[in-house]
Order: structure tokens, then C-alpha cells, then sequence
């Protein structure tokens, strides 16, 4: 007898408790951003690094008051799930993200192959897929929803090489080294390319797994062929440092470049001073004259978050919000299909300043940010920036 | 309770897949596929058991699988049917020849060997750019005449796999491995050539560990390499520990708790990897019996105390495992 | 024939890690007849503490020696108390069962993993080496700090012999590693046996992760990338055999520096692994294992 009054008690209570909760807070909506990121692994730090920067995207907007789509203010909220790297449990994350969460917008992808799994499902469902995977074969017009919010080894080697050749202009062989993974055998293609086109023979391409802990053998080898410049492409940079000290050690001395290297902090711990010298395409200086006050600042959140300064990759995640807000804006719309139509028109500030989107004699369709390639060189320890290539397309615009 | 087992087990797969009709939203139906095809992997594993071997080349007959069917579908424009079977067939062709070989081995190098041809198939997709290396395969789509079924069809076929294995388990085939796992050398003495009885217990398992993994490429449509290291394996193995190895129930019990776990643990980001984990632990030392032997011991309590016989303790047994000599 | 010479010290040089790494897994298996999948995490742990504390120390005023050595003991410490640790409430009650084990190491893994990059942050630390410097042995470069561990490691292989043929719990280890039911007949303490047994693996896994330190760098993965690495080297020579363990590392490491030299170190990874089935199946139970 009391049970039941007891029950009713309760089942009204909790209907009154439900209904509050769906009741509409305020006027303010929340969009949110899904991303496919690895947590866990040798990845992981990219990972949080991106999760950060895509809270602090949203936090800036946020604050700047939102974004005013047809009289009603929206924010953003970053869902991030681990993909690990790999196709199935980029699956996983898809699935999640799209079809349990019900996310119309991917603020960010990171790793060519969990990204594929995204896209496969993105496209079929009309879901606007922010990435940073590098890969050629993810562009197109077959996938209209999907955009790339970095430089890839496409935008990055033809500048980077051009201008490593007219410092150093006696350069004549190039020795190229390569993680076995999809970021390396993508890099490696277009390098080749790249250091032909500017007179460079390309000596030998070799291939590490990822894991390798001893560089001692490959580099004997590399240091055997005698090249001038050390190209290793797509390496992270703590295995390119631990391969310039082994180099060092030999007695090898040459050009160093880690073409699409990402941190200079990576190399310079593991390199010590065999660092010094080393050019990168996609490493960003965090310091010196350049550097607004913002810049700086966000590094400084970022180190103190995730131990390390920020790389292009993770920026792509804080680039990829401001680009949607502003594409949202544009469009007045927030229906996945509206903004993807409106992007190809935006333009807005990304962290290195005012920026859009091009690429379509490339890739066929617009669908890949317009940010300059920032050349940079380790000189005593320290980056430094030596050249900004300003995109072409983005100085036409002006 | 109903004499006879395989009734039970047909009716039990009949009406998982009746429950799955009524899951229609696209991510527990895809969750419900998932679950059928490690529930598939898992009992393959314990198939392979039967003869006191831990298989850990499962995950390389699964990416074998996975990948056949994906190039037959993708690359030569086979049906579906037929790519889901030629995943299987390269599976079980390659096993016979690995299996010849290798299971003059036994125990912890057995399982080892496992692991390092594992890591060579996954290096050589890595390094086969025909299909996709690092950047994996895309395309792999089922037929559009499933549409939302696909889950009930993972549901029937890996039911279907489970019911046969248990068959073949029951039957005198299964009776002659499982004699081998306890002594091999009495099956010799009796005229039995049991090499070739090891290869054929481990082909059977191993080319529906191909299916399995055929099936995964069509159920994710997009295959890495990534995919098919020895983590497969090991959660496979979790599977049937947590689910409990002595019934055949035990590997689909895991697979469902444990998928639907990993399913769960997503949403915390990066402490994923240390939930499931700890999961993974606690239930290895808390359940040795697994979660069917947890249900066992229970049963017969409850029966102990109904004949009123509550003096007699229930027939524990050691919680040492097989000696892998 | 410099260049001869040049591979095979680089490959003792990067076999003595393996060396160290391995001991402790054919010791544990020895034993115990159980595959540790966690070896590695030790190893890792022990790394990562000295990676962190080694700044901290000198920053209060530590020369480079005491503080790598004060952080090395903490590393060293804290890593065998966690190796008791998960002795005493896991591995203990899955003696001899392969497969209870394994799950057990992996669920491990998984969860140490996770803590330690939690805890330590993902980012790539190093610390810098004791000795600093190249040496010139025949003709042959060779990194001071590296010659170091070299030395290191044929100590601690001295000393495994030294404990396993001439003390008394050497030999109790050898006869419960042939037959434990016979060496508890002889009245050895097998259960007090197995928790030193795991002790002395975890303490020579930790003193691996601490002599790497100044070598390479550290990363909360780390653990993982030498344990395949280890687990071949014992399977080659032959699970519970000491000197195989030696051959078995020895091997891999040869592989990978002539493989890494004249093809790559992809052929070469690749090369190891089929060369382990190789090995396997002319030898069944590896190079010199025993039952």
C-alpha cells in the first residue's frame, strides 16, 4: 500500500525532473563538433594536444559571443573518441560519433586510415568532415563534404625544397628515410618528385617500422650513400633526432630536413645538437619577432596542458572551429550540406592569420585551407622561422 | 530443460537474431555485428582449444579473411557471397600450409609463433600497396538489398558457424581432439596420425576465423592493416576467458559483455584504454570460471540447497589451468 | 672490414638491452611457466621515473652522476614493488596457466599504459647521458654511454650464472624450472620461490628501462616496442634457458644490424619475425629450451 504511493511519488517527481531538462535553456543552442583522434599510444599526445585546441576554439567563441545563425546564438561542444590509429576502431568512432551521438559536423580527424572509415560513413550520411589526414585519395569531388584543415606534403615540398636548394645551391643527392606508416609512404611520393624537379638525385628511400627503438644500422647506411641532404620526410621528431645524433656519431655532415616535421622540441631532446641545421615544413615557431601576443599565448595554454609546444596538426583542430563558425555565419545555416557550400567562400582568421579555402586545380575541388608554409630551421638549439610562403591562391584573393 | 543441446543452441542463435530485428537504430545494429562477429572469433578460438592449442594467429586468418574478401569485392568485382566465402577459402588455405608446418610446436612457443606470423602479415599489408598499405582498403560495401538487416544476417551466419563448430565438437571428430589435448601420445598408440588431426582441427577453426574477419570488412566497410595485429587475438582470448572456456556459450557471453563494455568506455576519451583494461583484469581474477562458470556454480548451489542437501559442497575445481607442457 | 666489425659491435651494443629485457621474461616463465605480457611496463616505468626525477634532482643542486643514480635507485625501487604488487594479487594464482596469465598481462598492459600516460604526460623526454662522448675501440665508433650499458649488461648475464650455478637459490630455481612437483618433494619453498623468481625478472627488467634512460628516448610506450623484441629473443633460444636467452637476443640483434644496413630496418623487423618460424620449426622448442 505505501510502496505504491511511494512509486507514484517518485514517477512524478522524476516526470517533473525530466521535464525540466527538456526544456530549452535559454535561446543559446549547442552544435556539437565530433573528433576521431588517437588518446592512447605513441599518437596520444597529438590527440589531446587537437582535443585542447578545439575546447579552446570553442571557449574563444564562446566569449566573442557565439555564432548568430537566422536570430539564434549557438556554441560549440568538442566530443572526442580514441580511433588508435586504425581502421576499425575509427569504425567505432564513427558509428559513435555519428549514429549514437547524432554529430552533423566532425571538427577533426587525425590518422589516414580511422580518417577513411570516418569518410566512408560521412559522406553516405551528409556529414561535414574537418581532417588533417594528408592523403591525395581523400579529396575529390566524390567526397563534396569533406575538407583539409593543414598542409599537406603536396602544399609543403614543392616550397620547402625549392628553398632548401637556393640556400644550399651545391646540394646534389638526397638520401630519404621513411616511417612505415600512411603519413611516410604518402610523404615519400611526393618528395621524390619534389627533389627531382629542383636537380636532386634521389640516392635511396628506405622505410623504418614504427617502434624501431635503434637507428645505429640505418643510419650506416644512409651515412654510406654519401648524399648531401638527409630527407626523412615523414618522421616524427624524436626518431629524427635520434637519427641525426646516430649520423652525427658517424661522422656524417650534410643537409638535414624532416620535411613535414611537426616539433622542434622532439629533435632538439633527442637530437642534442645534432639538431642544429635541421629544416622542417611544418613545425611553427612559438617565439621571436613574428609571434603576436595571441600565438604566444595559446602555446603557453598548450604546453601547459598536454607538456610539449603546439605542432601544425593540433592547430588544424583550433583552425578547422574557426572556419566553421565563419562558414556558418556566411551560409546562415546550420545544415551540414549549407555550410560545405558556403566554405569553398569563407574568409577568416585561423591562427596564422587571414585565411580560406582552395585547391581545386590540385584536387579537383576546393576542399583544402589556404595557410602559409612556414619554413623553419633548428640554429643553436632554438626554431627559428627563416622564410613564409604565403599561399598563392590566398595572395590572389587579396 | 531441454535434452538435446544443439535444439538449445539453434533456438538460442533463432532468437538473437529475432531480438536483433527489433534493434533498428544504425548504431546498435551495427554494435549487434560487431558483437556476432567477435562471438565468431571467440568460439574460433576455443575451437582451435579443443586440441590444448591457444591459437594466436587467429587475427592473421581474420585480416586473411578480411582482406580476401575485401580485394574480391573491391578489386575483382566478385558477389558478395562469393567474396564473403573466398575470405574464408584464403583463410583455410593458408592455415593448412602454416598449420602443417608449425604445429609440431607446442604451448607457449605455439602461441608465439602465432604472434610473429601475426606481425608478418600485418607488416606485409603494410607493404603491399595494392591494397591501400597503411592507408588500408576502402569500398567494401554488402549488397544494398540488406539495408538495415545486415545485422540480422551477421547474427544468422556467425549463429549459423557457432552451431557447427558445436557440432563438430560433440561429435567423434571433437571426441579425438579433445583426447589429443589430454594426452597425444595414447591417440598415437591407438593408430590415429594425430599431426594431421591438429591440422584439420586448426583449419576448421582457422577459415571461420576467415569468415569472421570477412564479415568485419563488410560490416566497417574500410580495412588497415592496423586492424589484425595480436590485440585481435588477445581480446579474443579475453572474450572466451571472461565468458568462460568450458561452455560453448562462454565465448558469445564475453564477446556481447565485452564489446558492449568497449562500446561503453568510448565515451571517456582517453581513459578508455584503462577502464577496459582494468575491466579485463578484475574480471580475469575475480570470474576464473569465466561469467558461464560464475552461472555454473550458482546453478548447482541453488540445486544443492532445493534437495536440501546444503552439507555438500559444489565440485570446485583447482584454479590451476592445463599444464602446457 | 671496419664496416664488419662496425655491425657486429653495433649489434651488441643494441643486443645488450634485448639481453637485459629477456633475462627477466625466461626467468618468469622459467619459473612459473607463465608468458608476462607486462614485462615491458616495468621496464617502461622504471625509464620513465628516472626521465622525470633526473631534471628534479639536478635542479636541486645534484651533479648529473648522483641525481641519475638517486633517480635510477627510486626507478628501481618503485618498479620491483609494483612487479610484487601485481605478483602478489594476479599472477600468483595463474601458475603454469598459459592462457589466465596472458589475459591477466594484457589487461595489465592496458591499464599501466593508460596510468603511465596519464601520469607522465605523452610528451618525448630524455636524459642526458652520464658519460658523454665517443670512444675508438679498433677502428670502431662507439658511444661512451653505450659502452657503458654493454659493460652493465655482461655484469648482470655474469652475475645470473654466478646466482643460478653457485648459490642456493640459483640451483632451488633450476630444479623447480625442470620439475616443481619433484622440487617441492625435495621440500623447496615453491610458492616463496615463484615470488623471488618474479622479483629478480622485475628488478633486471627495471635496471634495463634505467640503463636506457640516457640512451634513447623515453615514451610511455616504450615498454611495448622492446617487449616483441624480448619475447623473440626468448623464444629463439628457448623459454627458461639463461644462455638462450643470451643467443636469442644476440640473433635478433645481429639481424637488425646487418638487415637495418644493407636492405632496411622494415626487411630487417620483417626478417626477424620469419626467421623466428624458421627457427621453431627446426628446433621446436627453441635453440637450447628444454620442457
Amino acid at each position: 500500500m505505501f510502496k505504491k504511493r511511494r512509486i507514484y511519488k517518485l514517477c512524478a517527481s522524476a516526470a517533473l525532473v525530466a521535464c525540466a531538462g527538456a526544456m530549452p535553456a535559454t535561446a543559446q543552442e549547442i552544435i556539437k563538433l565530433g573528433l576521431s583522434i588517437p588518446l592512447s599510444g605513441a599518437a596520444a599526445n597529438w590527440g589531446k594536444g587537437s582535443e585542447w585546441l578545439c575546447n579552446e576554439a570553442a571557449r574563444e567563441i564562446a566569449q566573442e559571443g557565439g555564432i548568430k545563425v537566422k536570430g539564434k546564438v549557438y556554441n560549440y561542444s568538442c566530443v572526442a573518441y580514441d580511433n588508435k590509429y586504425n581502421a576499425a576502431e575509427g569504425t567505432r568512432v564513427a558509428q559513435a560519433l555519428l549514429n549514437r551521438d547524432g554529430i552533423k559536423f566532425i571538427g577533426g580527424s587525425l590518422g589516414t586510415a580511422p580518417v577513411k572509415a570516418l569518410q566512408s560513413l560521412s559522406e553516405r550520411e551528409g556529414v561535414l568532415h574537418m581532417t588533417t589526414a594528408w592523403g591525395s585519395s581523400i579529396k575529390g569531388p566524390k567526397f563534396p563534404l569533406t575538407f583539409t584543415i593543414m598542409n599537406t606534403p603536396n602544399e609543403i615540398t614543392v616550397p620547402l625544397i625549392g628553398y632548401i636548394k637556393e640556400v644550399n645551391p651545391g646540394i646534389r643527392t638526397v638520401a630519404l628515410l621513411n616511417p612505415n606508416d600512411a603519413s611516410g609512404q604518402e610523404t615519400e611520393v611526393v618528395a621524390r618528385k619534389a627533389w627531382a624537379a629542383v636537380g636532386v638525385n634521389v640516392l635511396s628511400s628506405d622505410w623504418y617500422d614504427r617502434g624501431t627503438t635503434e637507428f645505429q644500422p640505418i643510419a650506416s647506411k644512409i651515412a654510406a650513400t654519401k648524399a648531401d641532404v638527409v630527407d626523412l620526410g615523414g618522421t616524427p621528431p624524436s626518431d629524427s633526432g635520434l637519427v641525426f645524433k646516430e649520423l652525427q656519431a658517424i661522422g656524417w655532415k650534410g643537409v638535414k630536413v624532416v620535411e613535414v616535421g611537426t616539433g622542434a622540441e622532439g629533435v632538439i631532446a633527442a637530437g642534442g645538437n645534432a639538431a642544429d641545421g635541421v629544416y622542417m615544413g611544418a613545425a611553427v615557431v612559438f617565439e621571436g619577432a613574428q609571434v603576436t601576443d595571441k600565438q604566444r599565448k595559446l602555446n603557453e595554454g598548450g604546453k601547459a596542458a598536454i607538456g610539449e609546444s603546439l605542432n601544425a596538426v593540433q592547430l588544424g583542430f583550433y583552425d578547422s572551429v574557426k572556419a566553421l563558425k565563419a562558414a556558418m555565419e556566411l551560409a546562415q545555416s546550420v545544415e551540414p550540406k549549407a555550410v560545405a557550400a558556403a566554405l569553398p567562400n569563407v574568409k577568416f582568421n585561423s591562427f596564422y592569420g587571414p585565411s580560406g579555402f582552395g585547391g581545386k586545380d590540385t584536387y579537383g575541388s576546393v576542399q583544402q585551407i589556404l595557410v602559409p608554409v612556414i619554413v623553419t630551421q633548428i640554429k643553436s638549439g632554438k626554431l627559428t622561422e627563416v622564410r613564409r610562403i604565403e599561399s598563392a591562391e590566398m595572395k590572389a584573393r587579396k | 530443460m531441454i535434452r538435446n543441446k544443439h535444439v538449445a543452441m539453434t533456438l538460442t542463435v533463432i532468437a538473437l537474431a529475432a531480438v536483433s530485428l527489433f534493434v533498428r537504430d544504425a548504431y546498435s545494429s551495427n554494435l549487434v555485428t560487431w558483437m556476432a562477429i567477435a562471438a565468431l572469433t571467440a568460439t574460433s578460438l576455443r575451437f582451435v582449444s579443443l586440441i590444448g592449442e591457444l591459437n594466436f594467429a587467429t587475427a592473421a586468418f581474420y585480416g586473411l579473411g578480411a582482406y580476401g574478401a575485401g580485394t574480391a569485392v573491391t578489386l575483382l568485382n566478385l558477389p558478395f557471397a562469393v567474396a564473403l566465402l573466398a575470405g574464408g577459402v584464403v583463410a583455410l588455405l593458408v592455415s593448412a600450409v602454416f598449420g602443417y608446418i608449425t604445429l609440431k610446436t607446442k604451448g607457449p612457443y605455439f602461441l608465439l609463433i602465432g604472434f610473429a606470423f601475426t606481425e608478418v602479415m600485418r607488416i606485409l599489408y603494410t607493404r603491399s600497396d595494392w591494397l591501400g598499405g597503411n592507408s588500408g582498403m576502402v569500398g567494401i560495401f554488402p549488397p544494398s538489398f540488406f539495408g538495415a538487416y545486415f545485422s540480422t544476417f551477421a547474427v544468422l551466419l556467425c549463429g549459423a558457424f557457432i552451431v557447427l563448430l558445436y557440432t563438430i565438437e560433440r561429435s567423434d571428430l571433437g571426441k579425438v581432439f579433445m583426447a589429443i589435448r589430454d594426452n597425444d601420445n595414447v591417440v598415437l598408440s591407438v593408430g590415429i596420425d594425430v599431426h594431421l588431426m591438429k591440422v584439420a582441427c586448426f583449419c576448421i577453426g582457422s577459415f571461420v576465423a576467415g569468415i569472421a574477419g570477412a564479415l568485419h570488412g563488410f560490416a566497417n566497410n574500410v580495412i588497415s592493416p592496423g586492424d589484425f595485429g595480436f590485440l585481435l587475438s588477445t581480446f579474443a582470448l579475453a572474450y572466451m576467458k571472461v565468458g568462460g572456456e568450458d561452455s560453448p556459450y562462454g565465448p558469445i557471453t564475453g564477446a556481447v559483455l565485452l564489446v558492449g563494455l568497449g562500446s561503453l568506455a568510448m565515451r571517456m576519451g582517453a581513459g578508455e584504454h584503462v577502464f577496459y583494461g582494468a575491466a579485463i583484469v578484475l574480471a580475469v581474477l575475480l570470474m576464473p570460471k569465466g561469467i558461464v562458470g560464475l552461472a555454473g556454480v550458482a546453478a548447482s548451489l541453488g540445486k544443492a540447497r532445493k534437495s536440501g542437501k546444503a552439507g555438500n559442497a559444489p565440485q570446485l575445481r583447482t584454479k590451476e589451468g592445463r599444464s602446457h607442457g | 672490414m671496419q664496416t664488419a666489425l662496425q655491425l657486429i659491435v653495433t649489434a651488441l651494443q643494441i643486443g645488450s638491452i634485448y639481453i637485459l629485457f629477456s633475462l627477466g621474461l625466461t626467468l618468469i616463465f622459467g619459473v612459473m611457466k607463465i608468458v608476462n605480457f607486462a614485462h615491458g611496463q616495468f621496464f617502461t616505468l622504471s625509464a620513465l621515473l628516472v626521465a622525470a626525477l633526473v631534471p628534479w634532482f639536478a635542479a636541486h643542486g645534484y651533479g648529473v652522476t648522483l641525481a641519475y643514480l638517486f633517480a635510477a635507485g627510486i626507478g628501481v625501487v618503485t618498479s620491483v614493488l609494483l612487479g610484487m604488487l601485481i605478483y602478489q594479487f594476479g599472477f600468483r594464482f595463474f601458475q603454469r596457466d598459459l592462457a589466465g596469465s596472458f589475459i591477466l598481462s594484457t589487461g595489465l598492459v592496458l591499464l599501466l599504459e593508460g596510468a603511465f600516460l596519464h601520469y607522465f604526460g605523452g610528451a618525448v623526454r630524455t636524459v642526458p647521458p652520464l658519460v658523454s662522448g665517443n670512444v675508438n675501440i679498433f677502428g670502431v665508433n662507439l658511444t661512451s654511454q653505450r659502452l657503458l650499458l654493454g659493460l652493465v649488461a655482461i655484469m648482470a648475464t655474469g652475475a645470473m650464472y654466478w646466482v643460478l650455478s653457485a648459490t642456493r637459490f640459483g640451483k632451488a630455481m633450476r630444479a623447480v624450472s625442470i620439475d616443481h612437483e619433484a622440487a617441492m618433494l625435495q621440500g623447496i619453498p615453491y610458492k616463496r620461490l615463484a615470488f623471488q623468481g618474479f622479483a629478480v625478472a622485475t628488478f633486471l627488467g627495471a635496471v634495463a628501462g634505467a640503463l636506457l634512460a640516457p640512451i634513447s628516448v623515453i615514451t610511455p610506450v616504450l615498454g611495448s616496442d622492446y617487449l616483441v623484441k624480448g619475447f623473440i629473443a626468448v623464444i629463439i633460444g628457448g623459454l627458461g634457458s639463461v644462455p638462450g636467452a643470451i643467443i636469442g637476443s644476440l640473433f635478433i640483434a645481429m639481424i637488425e644490424s646487418i638487415g637495418g644496413f644493407y636492405f632496411d630496418p622494415s626487411v630487417a623487423n620483417l626478417a626477424i619475425f620469419v626467421l623466428v618460424m624458421v627457427v621453431l620449426l627446426v628446433k621446436p622448442n627453441g635453440l637450447l629450451g628444454s620442457r
